[in-house]
């Protein structure tokens, strides 16, 4: 049996990914790149926008129409609305909530498809939820960058989200699991781990005082790297600006492996569209955080998450927007155009801002988010940095990599270093990437790098 | 050998049999349901969908934190997903209740006798309500802007003295006119920390008069519903 799997969305629906393929692989089917050769193919869906699902609904469609002439069973998973979901029943094989993944063998077994090897089952429960799915072992995409799940589920309700309705309530994910995950990963060589959850700096609240708290756990994560000799950056995605203490801000600063690159959404840079974007917290707030950030790590970069032409944003709190994007000077930020969510409070609001004037809205926020960033990145010419090589780009001859705070950097090299930390110095930069010189590759250990500490370097 | 999980780790949708449901009007009511061990601060809200259904919304919960079951205040909308469903329940049916959540409760951290400004519209009185039944000596005035008279939910819980219905269609309240109209007129203090639920547009326009009149941010707190 080969299998196709399509993901959209964010990392966390990558990282589910991870998980499917081991369910798959455990039943002895086989990965192809290629839908058509697929007898299973899945999907694990986004609905954060409507054009994320409208892809759905497009795919579903060819695969329909092959089922017309071969075998072919599909099944969906991932963030759906349940009203989507109604439709979806109908129009897929298999239809599921991620944290039923581990029941997935049985789902298929009702089409024919049989299970010659079993999955380990030794340590599952089929009553534990959530815990179920997370104890199914991920089959790692990467051999030097992985996604470690925390935490499942959003509280917030903001008013333009359709999260809450389809991960359901926040739950965290037993600390002691996630602590032998990093090390193990460590162990293994992993160089850049990235914490996922819907509110990852919540972690802990739910369990109500018997589960340490996000800063707790970030503080056992930052011995992992004291003890080791190797060197990883460790990272977090998305955070809440609601529940961004010092005390976390504290702990990064604290230990050299937690990676300084903080990503916290702000939506929106006025007060009243806050408000009716539920986000639970005022622009005062998030200034006094990122002034903490500044303060305690400097170096740190900040990403963000904004919307433009939300219900009723006004030309004048477009313009807070654009003022917060100068003012906190972000190195990247994920500008969305407004879509209405079925679900969300906000879908019963007009959807008033017009297409054209939103359209207007993201490119001046792209423009601006280019003028800061392209600042920022500008000043990084002449340094000596660190790098993760991540992948070969797109340009012939070179590779492309990402510093500690995720600034991208292209450099010219004939040798194979990707899943590898070598230093680079910056020759130029544009607007959202750098390119620069190797200077060394050798950057395998913490000890080595600490002994370089009199250059200057980012 | 699987280990046990703890009680927190379960996620909790689970079906609660309703105890009463109470009408108001002719499309807002009361639905009681029993509590089965829900622990929850005044001011947050629950998941609330029919038995057979694929939907639920949020209500804030508008009963005590030391009563025996829950209630929530629910007014039928139409062509709504949940509450013409929820209006169709009678006592000994089911709901689907997911677990307490929000940030929408009064600080521990606020002194005694702290003063609170409580600003509804219509059924955004719930949380307020939640509030006053929780909290005993609670330093409060509640504005609560509605159109007609008869939509006073369960007035006669509050200090007449801290209560102030402000109806906009009919003079038959405490004072006729908006919540808006009423705060334009009466300065309630700087020190004040102000609560806002219900409509968008009532809590905007309460905050810019908030605003003007010198108010922090850090005393606004606000809930806006559907």
């Amino acid at each position: 049996m080969k299998y196709h799997l399509v993901t959209l969305g964010c990392q966390m629906n990558q990282s589910d990914s991870e998980r499917v393929k081991r369910v798959l692989d455990g039943m002895g089917a086989q990965w192809t790149d290629k839908e058509s050769e697929a007898n299973v193919i899945g999907i694990l869906a986004c609905s954060v926008r409507q054009k994320a699902i409208d892809k759905v609904y497009s795919k579903i469609a060819n695969w329909n129409k092959r089922k017309q002439s071969e075998n072919l069973i599909t099944f969906i998973s991932g963030c759906v609305l349940p009203t989507d979901k109604e439709k979806f029943l109908k129009l897929f094989d298999i239809v599921f909530a991620m944290r039923e993944l581990p029941q997935l063998p049985q789902m298929l077994a009702q089409y024919g498809v049989t299970t010659p090897a079993g999955l380990e089952r030794d340590n599952l429960n089929p009553k534990e939820e959530i815990n179920f799915f997370w104890k199914v072992k991920p089959k790692y995409n990467s051999s030097f960058e992985a996604f470690i799940p925390i935490q499942n589920g959003c509280d917030k309700f903001c008013s333009f989200c359709a999260v809450p309705y389809t991960r359901g309530r926040e739950v965290s994910r037993p600390s002691e699991e996630i602590i032998a995950e990093v090390r193990s990963l460590v162990e293994k060589g992993y160089k850049s781990i990235t914490l996922l959850g819907q509110n990852v700096n919540s972690y802990g609240l739910d369990k109500k005082g018997s589960e340490i708290n996000f800063s707790e756990l970030l503080e056992g994560i930052g011995k992992i790297g004291v003890s080791s000799k190797e060197k990883f950056w460790v990272y977090f995605t998305s955070p809440h600006p609601r529940d961004m203490g010092r005390d976390v801000i504290e702990v990064i600063a604290k230990y050299k492996c937690l990676g300084k690159q903080i990503h916290l959404p702000i939506q929106s840079g006025d007060d009243k569209v806050l408000i009716k974007m539920n986000r639970k917290h005022s622009l005062k707030k998030y200034r006094e955080t990122v002034d903490a950030i500044k303060a305690l790590i400097p170096q740190a970069t900040l990403f963000t998450d904004i919307i433009v032409g939300f219900s009723g944003e006004t030309d004048e709190q477009f313009e807070n927007s654009r003022k917060a994007m100068k003012e906190f000077k972000y190195n990247m930020a994920y500008i969305a155009m407004y879509s209405k969510r079925p679900g969300a409070a906000s879908y019963s609001w007009p959807d008033d801002v017009e297409q054209s004037i939103k359209k207007e809205r993201f490119a001046l926020l792209t423009e601006d988010l280019a003028e800061v960033s392209g600042a920022y990145n500008q000043s990084m010419i002449g340094k000596v940095v660190s790098v993760l090589v991540r992948d070969n780009d797109r340009k012939s001859g070179y590779l492309s990599a990402q510093t500690e705070g995720k600034i991208t950097v292209r450099f010219a090299s004939q040798e194979n270093l990707i899943g590898r930390f070598v230093k680079v110095k910056i020759t130029s930069a544009s607007n959202f990437s750098v390119e620069g010189e190797l200077v060394t590759v050798n950057e395998s250990s913490e000890v080595e790098f600490k002994h370089d500490e009199t250059k200057s370097w980012i | 050998m699987s280990k046990e999980v703890p009680v927190a780790n379960k996620i909790k949708t689970e079906l609660h049999e309703i105890l009463d449901v109470r009408q108001l009007t002719d499309s807002t009511f009361v639905l009681r349901f029993e509590r089965k061990n829900l622990e929850f601060e005044a001011g947050q809200h629950v998941c609330v969908g029919p038995p057979n259904g694929i939907h639920t919304r949020e209500y804030s919960i508008y009963s005590g934190t030391q009563e025996d079951y829950i209630d929530i205040l629910v007014k039928e909308v139409e062509n709504g997903l949940v509450s013409p469903s929820l209006k169709k329940l009678q006592k000994g049916g089911f709901v689907v209740v997911e677990e307490p959540v929000g940030y929408f409760t009064i600080n521990k951290d606020h002194p005694k006798g702290q003063k609170y400004v409580f600003i509804a519209s219509g059924t955004g009185v719930s949380p307020f309500h939640s509030f006053v039944k929780s909290h005993k000596e609670l330093n409060y005035t509640l504005l609560h802007g509605v159109k007609y008279g008869s939509e006073a939910y369960d007035a006669d819980i509050y200090e007449k003295s801290n209560y102030k219905l402000c109806t906009s269609r009919e003079a038959t309240g405490d004072y006729y006119g908006r919540v808006t109209d009423y705060l334009k007129e009466h300065k309630l203090g700087l020190d004040t920390h102000y609560y806002l639920c219900g409509n968008c547009n009532m809590i905007h326009d309460v905050y810019d008069i908030l605003e003007q009149q010198g108010v922090s941010t850090d005393n606004i707190h606000a809930e806006v519903y559907f």
